[in-house]
């Protein structure tokens, strides 16, 4: 579990390199800033979401939530959201938080802004 | 089934409650003849005959008494909250409603869990949504953002200088009693209350430590609101008298008339009834060939499209065991070779009062819990959950998320479960809405009970009464 900041902001709407995957073995998870993004990529169950770190509820860093069944809980007042679609499952937070298509390419994680 | 005149006589001539299934080998008969032979917790009776006089129903649909049942029975009983594995770590909490009360179950350090009141001392708000679970360092109000440490203590007021009347050291959350048996969390609102294992009683906590059912894991957890009392709902599952009417796809291969019935102290009861074996009412018409077909199992994912058939003069029930062992060894990766037959096939239901079962056989290895719904007491919130041994190589999973079904979705829509068994849910929850209808529609206001296929009924009336009281009057 790692924070991160990635110092060359990348392009919108292209594929940018998060991290190695050698960075993020199964069921950890890592926060990087690119540009104006804070992304929190979650390697869980096997495979990898990226989600904006952002709790939607109060603005507070996900990062050490706890990550289970598809889904991360926002370790300040509770609020979970699902890791794929990145909807809000239950109070305090009723908005969604943002999701970035990501893929793996040549040992890389790259998401998309 | 045929029954012989005089044989009706004599038993008409017996203590009442002394009566069993004529022509019927007991429960303790077919599980004597197994191969792998049952433990003493299995082969023991410990029926008691209290009475046969009519439930009151006012208990089912006066809106009164559901509220006197959360100023009393819901404050004084011990209630299984969570499993050990929903808080595995330090810092994880799972949030427990019953009615309008709410806690926070959390583990303070490796081996002490407490339950805190879910509510925030300065105005009120909870400090986690309910039905949620998850991980914290310190419990913080989303309102005003006041914080308690995980042990409790109060933390930090925003803007204390506000607050100089607010003893940081008288502010701890309150909490409730916790105790800790066989992975399962139990906490009680009393503070006088006797502790679990007294209000167990000495039997029957000897037979839940004997099942370890710490070395199991939730595998499949399914909830789904059932349209009838809370009280209604439990009774449903309660006895194996209804299968022949309600089952009857599950009749060939279920001992339901001849199932054993016992008692022990206020809190808790079981029963057993056999599988593999023929219902006792359709004697002459099946075979152990149909026996096998019909076998029904809460867990059979293991066998797969497996037809069993028989070998020269066995039975299907000793078919069963042999297979069943074998292949759900290998399909979960655990050892079962010291298992007997029953514990492997026949269906265990024990009763903690006042809202808990547990079932600690193999093949039917559910555990049920019950709460009222809290805004309509002709409603409640039924669980299922399923529970497996953990791996032998002791890698423990993480407990399945619940799956929530809508009112109108059958049992059978939850991913994982058991097809067979999921129609025989939902077959009860059709009884259950006829049946809540009913007794509010019926002239005759008690229930009239059998003084041995439903003792259990009775049982827990018994313990209603003791801490609700006989009538909502």
């Amino acid at each position: 579990m790692t924070d991160q900041t990635e110092p060359a902001p990348s392009a919108e709407g292209a594929y940018t390199r998060f991290c190695a995957v050698t960075e993020l073995p199964p069921e950890s998870k890592k926060a990087v800033r690119i540009g104006s993004h804070w992304i929190l990529v979650c390697h869980t169950e096997g495979r990898y979401y990226a989600v904006s770190n952002i709790c939607s509820h109060a603005t507070r860093p996900l990062m050490m939530g706890r990550v289970r069944h598809c889904t991360i809980t926002c370790p300040v007042h509770g609020a979970r959201f699902n890791l794929e679609s990145g909807a809000a499952l239950n109070l305090p937070a009723t908005k969604p938080i943002a999701t970035y298509p990501v893929r793996i390419v040549d040992d890389w994680i790259e998401v998309m802004l | 089934m045929s029954v012989k005149t005089e044989e009706v006589i004599k038993l008409k001539d017996l203590p009442k409650g002394d009566a069993r299934c004529p022509g019927a080998p007991s429960t303790q008969d077919i599980i004597a003849a197994d191969t792998v032979k049952a433990p003493g917790w299995v082969c023991s009776e410990s029926y008691q005959f209290l009475g046969d006089e009519d439930i009151p129903t006012d208990r089912y649909t006066d809106p009164a008494y559901a509220k006197r049942e959360l100023d009393t029975l819901w404050k004084k009983t011990w209630q299984f909250a969570c499993r050990e594995e929903h808080i595995a770590e330090v810092g994880d909490y799972y949030v427990y409603d019953l009615g309008h009360y709410s806690f926070i179950i959390t583990r303070v350090a490796e081996n002490e869990i407490r339950a805190y009141y879910n509510a925030c001392l300065h105005r009120g708000t909870k400090l986690r949504a309910s039905g949620t679970d998850g991980n914290a360092e310190e419990f913080k109000c989303s309102f005003h953002g006041w914080s308690w440490n995980l042990d409790g203590t109060h933390k930090s007021t925003t803007c204390d200088w506000d607050f100089p009347h607010v003893d940081s050291k008288k502010f701890s959350l309150p909490q409730a009693r916790v105790a800790r048996l066989g992975g399962f969390v139990f906490i009680n609102m009393d503070p006088v209350a006797p502790s679990l294992e007294d209000y167990l009683g000495p039997e029957a906590l000897s037979h839940i430590k004997a099942w370890k059912l710490e070395d199991r894991y939730v595998y499949l957890h399914v909830s789904k609101r059932i349209p009838a009392n809370w009280k209604l709902t439990i009774e449903a599952f309660m006895e194996a008298y209804h299968v022949i009417e309600t089952h009857p796809q599950v009749a060939p291969s279920n001992g339901d008339a001849n199932s054993q019935y016992d008692i022990y102290g206020e809190h808790v009861d079981r029963f057993i009834s056999t599988l593999g074996v023929v219902s006792p009412h359709l004697y002459g018409q099946v075979s152990e060939q149909d026996i096998l077909n019909q076998f029904t199992l809460g867990d059979s994912s293991a066998l797969g499209d497996t037809k069993f058939t028989l070998k020269d003069g066995g039975t299907a029930r000793s078919v069963m065991a042999e297979m069943f062992r074998s292949m759900f060894e290998k399909a979960t990766n655990t050892d079962l070779s010291k298992v007997s037959d029953s514990e492997l096939l026949d269906c265990f239901s024990y009763t903690v009062f006042p809202n808990t079962f547990l079932f600690p056989g193999i093949s039917l290895p559910m555990v049920y819990r019950f709460r009222p719904d809290r805004h309509d007491h002709r409603k409640c919130l039924y669980e299922v959950l399923f529970l497996r041994p953990v791996p032998v190589d002791g890698k423990r999973p993480v407990p399945a998320m619940p799956i929530h079904l809508e009112d109108h979705q059958s049992f059978t829509e939850a991913a994982g479960m058991d097809p067979g068994f999921g129609a025989i849910l939902d077959q009860d929850t059709e009884n259950l809405i006829l049946q809540q209808e009913g007794v509010e529609a019926s002239a005759k206001k008690g229930l009239t009970l059998g003084n041995y296929q439903e003792i259990r009924v009775r049982h827990f009336n018994r313990a209603l009464d003791k801490y609700v009281g006989k009538s909502s009057g």
